[in-house]
């Protein structure tokens, strides 16, 4: 049998990879040389490299609290969204009467926009006395409808004997979850830290209405209050954007093969 | 416990997930001992004349950047090696300037450091090759 070239289509690809990442590189490279963006002719290299507008952003701002803000929010919000997604998603599996109506009204919530609920969710965050507090920016984001359809969608391929079997020997409905489900769905589980983490740890909209206090904004607000006072530096703006967008990379290179995997069952199963 | 048992034990460890935050830790840590140890903000460095001379008593001035401009935060005097020390300087972006009547003053010079308080000793002496 003749075996099919793979270069075209690799060479395409990487043309394609290329073209992307350079906006991307763009923003690296004038982070450490803090060329002006509309010069022409636009070098390729930095010249003068150096990490000064890191070190300026570091110090202009409270950045390590803002840091530390958004990792708390964030660590909470990725927390609640595998408890309280695998449980819904664990739910969504079982047979009961109306589950089709649930789906249906699950499905719906997906088209509605953040914006829209965004007094009622204030008005709520207010009575429980969470506004400007840690579990307060981040209860809107504990359970969203495409997470919960990730893991009902892995769930879904777990055999039913398996879950029978389980309940034959006496694990009760929480145990099945935690000891049989969510080890089989490590794909799943990927996707929802990853998803949680990188719409909690980009949240501006969220923040900016329900913090008070400068101690408790995170890192998005940081980055405008930032651009009030620091519009003439590109250097250090493309910088701190850097330093904002680092901890979600790691966080996707880390964990992308579950990531694509789980995603890619999301998509084919349901 | 077998040697075996707890080497299978500690399997779950070896992973990226808890690999690549504990060598950031131990970045993030080994970088925050070098900056408690050097940041006495202690400034050193010397001043000559154009030919090249140790100025004595020349007056050296610190200045640093607050918000938008830097302003003058400290000022000292060269010993008879043409030498100066600046201690306590808080900020990371700072320029240094000299200048002694009748011998001429240096150009003010921007020096960058790469946390604030870093203790310094310039490389370059402050040259006071412009007149007064």
């Amino acid at each position: 049998m003749r075996q099919r070239r793979t270069w075209p289509v690799h060479a395409a690809l990487t043309a394609v990879s290329a073209v992307m990442l350079l906006p991307f590189y763009w923003v690296l490279k004038t982070s450490i040389s803090g060329e002006n963006i509309f010069a022409y002719p636009p070098s390729i290299v930095p010249h003068g490299a150096n990490p000064f507008y890191y070190i300026d952003v570091w110090y202009a701002i409270p950045f390590a609290r803002y840091f530390a803000n958004s990792v708390v929010v964030s660590a909470i919000t990725i927390a609640a969204n595998v408890v309280l997604n695998a449980m819904a998603g664990y739910a969504l599996t079982q047979r009961f009467r109306g589950k089709k109506l649930v789906l249906l009204l699950f499905l719906s919530c997906m088209m509605i926009p953040f914006q829209a609920t965004i007094i009622p969710a204030y008005l709520i965050t207010g009575r429980l006395g969470l506004l400007d507090s840690y579990l307060g920016l981040s209860l809107p984001l504990f359970s969203t409808s495409i997470c919960i359809f990730v893991y009902k969608a892995s769930f879904d391929a777990v055999p039913r004997s398996l879950i029978d079997a389980a309940r034959v020997d006496g694990l009760s409905q929480w145990t099945i979850i935690w000891r049989v489900m969510i080890p089989l769905a490590r794909s799943a589980t990927a996707t929802n830290v990853i998803l949680s983490f990188i719409w909690s740890w980009n949240n501006f909209m969220w923040p900016l209405i329900v913090t008070r206090s400068p101690d408790m904004q995170t890192l998005p607000l940081g980055l405008a209050r930032f651009l009030s006072y620091q519009e003439d530096s590109t250097g250090a703006l493309y910088a701190f954007c850097i330093m904002v967008l680092a901890p979600g990379l790691l966080l996707f290179l880390m964990a992308q093969k579950e990531f694509v995997q789980g995603l890619a069952a999301g998509a084919t199963k349901g | 416990m077998s040697a075996r048992s707890r080497t299978s034990r500690l399997r779950w460890l070896r992973n990226r997930f808890v690999i690549v935050p504990l060598l950031l830790a131990v970045v993030i840590g080994g970088w925050n001992v070098w900056v408690a140890t050097h940041d006495h903000g202690i400034v050193t460095g010397r001043v000559i004349d154009a030919d090249g001379t140790p100025v004595a008593d020349a007056n050296v001035r610190l200045w640093v950047f607050n918000f938008t401009t830097f302003v003058e935060k400290m000022a000292v005097t060269t010993d008879t090696e043409g030498r100066f020390r600046f201690t306590g300087n808080p900020s990371h972006n700072i320029q240094i300037s000299a200048d002694k009547a009748g011998v001429g003053r240096s150009e003010r010079i921007a020096v960058r450091l790469y946390f604030a308080a870093e203790d310094r000793e310039l490389a370059e002496p402050l040259r006071l090759d412009k007149p007064s």
